[in-house]
């Protein structure tokens, strides 16, 4: 258990920099089609 | 003087590092052949660049052809290559303590590449080889276009070989105990991908020389595409495992961090050579050559095997700067040691500017485009946007931080003008972002890349209109003024540190 306990590191700041880095990544890909729906217009 | 001797190394006073002096003089000559070629390189971004904007539109026609040309091999083979082996000769001496083997064979490498380097840059500057980058078949160069290719290759092969050969015999003499630091490891999933490319590299451009000699009569166009990207492809990923391999450093150097999951860190690269070069096939996604099956494998699942190890790396490396942080304590709220950290420290500004320009930038782009919108995105402007994301604001940057202390520590010459040095990766990292963005924009609203005119005036056809390029290619063009600034003062820093350093003990 101890030596569990020696191999866990504590980076709580990165995690949030990683859920930041996942909601860019979604809204990037939404407007990724939105853009391209413009240029791409079925007419 | 026998170099196996200790009297052929010197101990550095400032980090204790065991330097091979034999090495160092070809870290050094490398090195400085890499920075030559960045110049050159640049000069014609600005140049190139300020014709893409429209307004502006600034050389001819062909010119502009010929520099793109040109630009492309220069930074992209020249600059980055020259660069990755003199890191692949620090790595696999100073940072294992050990000698380099064969210090002849890597000066032959070494004038190898630089022959091949001037040769196929003089002869696609006059004219010879107009063919851009990826130099497709049947567009034909003068044979010694191709030659001088293929006398980097070989030049660069050796010197891969030469860096894999001091690995194993530094075990063997056990310069170092246990396995190699995490950073030679990723310097060595770079070289065994290296050899792959290169090898292909050869493979390609053997029987295009032959061709463009006459002694092949034709040279199957289909062909010529599969096995170009078995080159051109994977030697993006050399650049990505080298940067990587920098980042940890800088991060260890910067901080003190230390991975925190080394095994982790280490399998991560081990899917980089796995699965990476799987990926090539989204530059083929409508060869009538492949199967369908092969496309859909090799583009989707077995791609996101190789992110999957690039998401590794981005969450292990800030992860190790914080825990790294906090040690020093810097651990209020969630931030703090963000906020505390070593901003004005050239590598640490390297580091943070190229992870988040690779990230967010490049490595988001090559997801989307690299696959399900790959045909929209398919030449347009889209397709520079994301690579100079990537191999400009990820790896040059990432290699330019490194300089700042590996020319130090080579040449013992203290560094010049610390403070541009500090100032440099955020105004490159400005520059290259607006760069990117500029070029992603444009390219989503439809604007061709490689295409000298977009209004198309002389072809007496009614071009599309590009609603709203005018905006997106100001930014780019304002950006490549940026970017080329802040390159210059990196190649200005390194000459004149190179030149006029004040000599350390
Ligand atoms: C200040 C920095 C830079 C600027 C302003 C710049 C600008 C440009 C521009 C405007 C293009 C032409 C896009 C087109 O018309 O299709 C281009 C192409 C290219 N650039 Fe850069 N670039 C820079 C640095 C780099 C670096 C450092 C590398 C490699 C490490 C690089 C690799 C390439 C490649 C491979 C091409 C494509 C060539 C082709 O289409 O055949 N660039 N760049
Ligand atoms: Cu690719």
């Amino acid at each position: 258990m101890k030596g569990e306990k020696d191999n866990k590191f504590h980076a709580p700041g990165t995690l949030v920099l990683a859920f930041i880095f996942l909601g860019f990544f979604i809204a990037l890909y939404f407007i990724n089609w939105v853009m391209l729906s413009g240029t791409w217009a079925v007419r | 003087m026998n170099i196996t001797q200790e009297s052929a190394f010197r101990t550095c006073s400032v980090t204790g590092l065991r330097v091979h002096l034999p090495a160092q003089k070809l870290i050094i000559t490398n090195a400085v052949a890499a920075v030559v070629f960045l110049l050159i390189g640049g000069i014609l971004a600005l140049l190139i660049a300020l014709t893409r904007w429209e307004v502006v539109q600034l050389l001819p026609a062909d010119l502009y052809y010929r520099f793109l040309s040109v630009h492309g091999t220069v930074m992209l083979v020249f600059w980055i290559v020259f660069f990755e082996v003199a890191g692949l000769y620090f790595g696999g001496t100073v940072l294992l303590n050990a000698r380099l083997l064969r210090p002849g064979l890597g000066w032959f490498a070494f004038v190898l590449m630089l022959a091949g380097a001037v040769m196929s840059t003089l002869v696609t500057f006059a004219g010879g080889a107009d063919i851009m980058f990826t130099a497709y078949v049947p567009l034909k160069a003068h044979p010694l276009f191709y030659l001088g290719v293929i006398l980097f290759a070989v030049g660069a092969l050796l010197a891969v070989g030469l860096f894999l050969a001091t690995v194993i015999v530094a075990k063997k003499e056990k310069r170092y105990t246990g396995s190699v630091p995490l950073v030679t490891y990723g310097l060595i999933a770079a070289a065994i991908i290296a050899v792959f490319t290169l090898v292909s590299g050869a493979i390609v451009f053997v029987p295009a020389f032959l061709w463009s000699l006459g002694i092949i009569s034709s040279f199957d166009p289909g062909a010529y595409r599969v096995l170009f990207w078995a080159f051109g492809h994977p030697a993006q990923q050399i650049n990505l495992s080298a940067m990587v391999a920098v980042w940890y450093a800088l991060a260890t150097l910067t901080t003190g961090a230390k991975p925190v999951n080394e095994k982790l860190s280490r399998f991560a690269f081990l899917l980089y050579i796995l699965f990476i070069n799987l990926g090539s096939v989204h530059h083929l996604m409508v060869d009538p050559a492949l199967s369908q099956a092969n496309r859909i494998f090799n583009t989707s699942y077995f791609f996101y095997l190789a992110v999957l190890g690039s998401l590794i790396h981005a969450y292990s490396i800030p992860a190790g700067v914080e825990v790294a942080q906090r040690a020093k304590g810097y651990a209020k709220g969630l931030f703090q040691w963000l906020v505390k950290a070593p901003w004005k420290e050239p590598g640490f500004a390297a580091l943070a500017v190229s992870f988040v320009i690779f990230g967010f930038i490049g490595g988001t782009s090559g997801v989307i485009q690299g696959m399900q919108v790959n045909m929209i995105a398919h030449n347009t402007l889209r397709i520079p946007g994301h690579f100079h994301a990537t191999v400009v604001g990820g790896t040059t940057l990432a290699f330019m931080g490194l300089a700042y202390y590996l020319i130090p520590l080579m040449t013992r010459r203290q560094l010049v003008g610390k403070a541009w040095a500090s100032a440099q990766p955020y105004i490159y990292g400005v520059g290259v972002t607006m760069l990117s963005l500029g070029m992603l924009w444009s390219g989503i609203l439809g604007v061709p890349r490689r295409t000298y005119d977009i209004a198309a005036s002389s072809a007496g056809v009614a071009a599309p209109a590009y609603a709203g390029s005018d905006v997106t290619l100001a930014i780019m063009g304002v950006g490549a003024v940026i970017a080329v600034i802040g390159g210059a003062i990196f190649v200005g820093i390194a000459v004149l540190t190179l030149l006029t350093g004040k000599k350390m003990k």
